[in-house]
């Protein structure tokens, strides 16, 4: 947690609306630094008490709903988490997604290759059992917020449309570790074209963007191991 | 104009509930939400959910020679709600729960296990027994997911009429004679705003928590979601009573679930005493005692000057150990890190009670229909009035399973059985030129006070007014701040922006003008029960009346009426009753 020296924080938020401003632009604001801990706290400062048309979401203001997303000082990260610093303090909206308005950012794209990849179970059998050690391997996996950072810290989903991200192989492959599911076969089919999860360059920004761990890159290994 | 058969406003684990039960039932089904559904609360839920079932291996919930039945499950909701449980429908909440469980099992959802395999139970605050299902310390989480991956699943389904609405406000509830017609919502994102009709409604807007600043919940539960049934005049229950929880981070207000007492957290005071114990009503069950009394005891320890830091107390894990954390509580213990920049391996965790969860709500049956015809609630929202005077921990996860799959079944059968004539095009055309009108009229404030003025002083006042304890005086001087907060809103209210389109000043300004109403109905609730019970304990009224009763609040030409009828204690029609071999 930081204690700031100083009484003031500075922050410089991305501002941009496409449909009234010709490009976007940086604006400051100088705001008292008592009761501040997050970036979502610097946020709501601003529209609370400077400019009430500031565009960002947020919901449950502890990491758990990724409804915030954002990149800040140069990183992607959850608003609500990362604390703010004395110095420098900048926020933009997710990379890779159109820009609504601000911080807010056109998730379609994201849903639709997440819903691309059918992210649901289908069962083999109405008494299939999962078994522990599968329950365990998956562990990790259910943390997924949805929140958009790999997608955005990606350099294969802005080339390539067709691409599904991260995150979705990511629940792909939660699926696949499920010993219950049916849909093992057209899953892999789904994601072993040209576009599928060979697209990975393994550059790993996906891992550092995501902010419960999720370490996305290591499922399309995991993917990648079972196809071939 | 867009038509449904059935609209669905929420898509928490209620509103998504209700959906999969009624596309199953072919119905045109529309869900508007004015978050992405898994933004909503219910995802934050990390507890767990209640649930007497049949395992794998056995029953659950066996200890030394005694055996855990719904009979049990319903006698403690009873008991922790003192008796103010409605028992139609706790009766319903206690025998459905078991399938909600097979149901969530059957699509997939990552509950927590055992080394044998068998589902992991924990025991919840106010059990008998362990009997709460849960997946670590993301329960909700788990479950919403598996809920809102398997509305994907019917989604994907060409046959199948499902359609959601994200990032829609919902402004209005359409209600003519006594019947419900559908809804006008804006559309954050475009800010366009439309009448869309149906043949009913399901109500699942969720908790409103902020209308109170000490509170653990989301931002967005305002208390707009309630406020637009409540103009159209749907009655509400027992607005007073409010649960505070007792353990949330100091300052920020973020929950440390009861999980983390279930699995044997400590709460000392400032000289390491298990303090409980020197009360006589948490004294045996300590820890585990019900909420409103922990709560309580916290708030008089504070008074009493034994706090830690002035306004707290320490929730201590350390000796649950590291394993055990890592396995069964990882969620707590990053909130800590993150937002109070502790290790609870390492140090006691500064804890203070705030409003966790609302009690009140739109007044529904056990079927979840409520006072019009057509028209359905389920969730946080409704007050079946199963938890009585207050609310055991993992029943309301289950509430809004149990009855969000009931007001579809419910929505389902009216709609197949009426013939519902509509109200015919000029009605349509005034309501919806008229709250369109409303939204312009809006956006032309240019007064003086911020919206953020008024919410700071509204969510002081009842923090401060409103309580876990109150009393007569401080109510009355609530509901003048409230009068006066309400006037300015109406003459002073300075706003941002001049259109529709993504303009979050215009969302808050909307949504606190619902806040200022749904606050000022707590307190007129509150002043009326001049008693006290569970979570409402008014000082200057200690002691309990003698009679269950619920408070009935509701607008008449602009006016609240407030009147108490008694909690309902019938047998559930038709089938032999848990109730009398309690
Ligand atoms: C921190 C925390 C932890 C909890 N843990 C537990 C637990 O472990 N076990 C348990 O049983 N309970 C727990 N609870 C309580 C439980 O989470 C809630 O009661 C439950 O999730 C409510 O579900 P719901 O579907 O009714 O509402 P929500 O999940 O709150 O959903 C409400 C929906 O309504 C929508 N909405 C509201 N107003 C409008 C409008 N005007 N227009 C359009 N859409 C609107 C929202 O977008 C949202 O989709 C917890 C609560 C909190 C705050
Ligand atoms: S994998 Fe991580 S970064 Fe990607 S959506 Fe999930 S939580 Fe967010
Ligand atoms: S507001 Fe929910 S993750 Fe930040």
């Amino acid at each position: 947690m930081v204690t700031f020296m100083k009484d003031t924080v500075n922050i410089s938020v991305f501002r941009f609306d496409p449909l009234s401003d010709k490009e976007a632009r940086f604006d400051n604001y100088t705001i008292p630094a008592r009761g501040l801990r997050t970036v979502m706290d610097a946020l709501m400062y601003v529209r609370d008490h400077k400019d009430g048309t500031l565009a960002f979401r947020s919901s449950c203001r502890q990491g758990r709903c990724g409804s915030c997303a954002v990149h800040f000082n140069g990183r992607y990260g959850l608003a609500c988490e990362m604390p703010l610093s004395e110095g420098k303090n900048q926020v933009r909206p997710l990379a890779q997604l159109p820009v609504i308005k601000d911080l807010v950012v056109d998730m379609e794209r994201f849903w639709e290759k997440y819903e691309a990849v059918k992210p649901y179970l289908v069962r083999s059998s109405n008494d299939a059992v999962l078994s522990l050690r599968k329950r365990l391997e998956m562990d990790k996996l259910f943390d997924c917020i949805l929140c958009g950072a790999c997608f955005s810290a990606c350099l294969m989903t802005g080339k390539n449309p067709d691409f599904h991200g991260p995150a979705a192989y990511a629940i792909l492959n939660r699926f696949l570790l499920d010993d219950r599911d049916a849909l093992r076969e057209q899953r892999l089919a789904l994601v072993k074209g040209e576009n599928g999860v060979f697209r990975c360059h393994q550059m790993f920004n996906c891992n550092e963007a995501c902010p419960k761990k999720i370490y996305p890159s290591e499922n399309i290994l995991e993917i990648i191991k079972i196809i071939d | 104009m867009k038509e449904f058969d059935l609209i669905i406003v929420g898509a928490g684990a209620a509103g998504l509930r209700a959906a999969i039960t009624a596309v199953r039932k072919n119905l045109r089904v529309a869900v508007i939400s004015k978050v992405h559904p898994l933004r909503s609360q219910s995802v934050v839920a990390s507890g767990g959910l209640n649930a007497v079932v049949e395992n794998r291996n056995g029953k659950n919930g066996e200890t030394a020679g005694d055996r855990d039945s719904i009979q049990t499950h319903m006698k403690d909701t009873l008991d922790c709600g003192y008796g103010f449980s409605d028992i139609p429908a706790l009766e319903t909440l206690v025998r459905r729960a078991p399938s909600v469980i097979k149901d969530l099992e059957r699509w997939g959802c990552l509950f927590t296990m055992e080394s044998n395999g068998s589902y992991a139970l924990r025991r919840m605050g106010a059990s008998s027994f362990p009997r709460t299902f849960f997946a670590a310390d993301k329960t909700g989480l788990a479950l919403m997911h598996t809920l809102f991956e398997q509305c994907i699943r019917l989604r994907q389904n060409k046959d199948v009429q499902l359609r959601f609405f994200e990032e829609w406000l919902v402004l209005k509830l359409l209600v003519l004679n006594n019947t419900v017609y559908g809804v006008i919502a804006m559309d954050i994102i475009s800010g366009n705003i439309e009448l869309l009709s149906a043949k009913s409604v399901i109500w699942a807007s969720g908790g409103f928590g902020r209308i109170y600043g000490r509170s653990s919940n989301a931002t967005i539960n305002s208390g707009w979601g309630l406020a637009v049934p409540y103009y159209a005049g749907l009655p509400l229950k027992d607005m007073e009573f409010v649960q505070f929880h007792p353990t949330q981070l100091s300052g920020s207000h973020i929950l440390i679930s009861e999980a983390a007492r279930s699995e044997g957290a400590l709460l000392l005071n400032r000289k390491g005493e298990r303090f409980l114990s020197s009360y006589d009503d948490t004294k045996e069950a300590m820890e585990l005692s019900p909420r409103d009394r922990i709560s309580r005891n916290i708030r008089r320890e504070i008074l009493a000057g034994r706090a830690v830091d002035a306004s707290c107390v320490h929730l201590d894990l350390r000796h649950i150990g590291a394993k055990k954390i890592q396995e069964r509580l990882p969620g707590i213990r990053n909130l800590c890190k993150t937002f109070a920049g502790l290790d609870p391996l390492r140090y006691p965790i500064p804890v203070t009670p705030g409003q966790h969860y609302m009690i009140g709500g739109i007044d529904t049956n056990e079927r979840a229909e409520t006072a019009v015809k057509g028209f359905y609630a389920a969730g946080e929202c409704a007050n079946t009035g199963v938890h009585g005077a207050n609310r055991m921990g993992g029943n309301s996860l289950l509430e809004a399973l149990v009855f969000g799959e009931i007001a579809a079944e419910s929505a389902a059968s009216y709609i197949r059985k009426k013939h519902i004539k509509t109200p015919g095009n000029t009605y349509y055309i005034n309501v919806f030129t008229e709250e369109k009108k409303r939204i312009e009229n809006l956006l032309k404030q240019k007064g003086n006070v911020s919206i953020a003025d008024i919410r700071e002083k509204l969510q002081r006042t009842m923090d401060e007014k409103a309580g876990i304890y109150r009393d007569g005086m401080g109510l009355v001087e609530a509901s003048r701040t409230l009068w006066e907060l309400n006037n300015m809103y109406k003459a002073d209210l300075k706003l941002d922006g001049r259109e529709t389109r993504v303009n979050y000043s215009l969302i808050n300004a909307i949504e606190l003008k619902g806040s200022l109403d749904i606050a000022d109905a707590v307190i007129q609730a509150a002043l009326k029960r001049n008693e006290s019970i569970g979570v409402h304990f008014r000082n200057d009224f200690p002691n309990f009346g003698g009679r269950p009763r619920h408070s009935l609040l509701s607008l008449w030409k602009g006016k609240i009426r407030i009147r108490f009828v008694p909690v309902n204690t019938n047998e559930v029609p038709g089938i032999k009753g848990l109730w009398s071999r309690l």
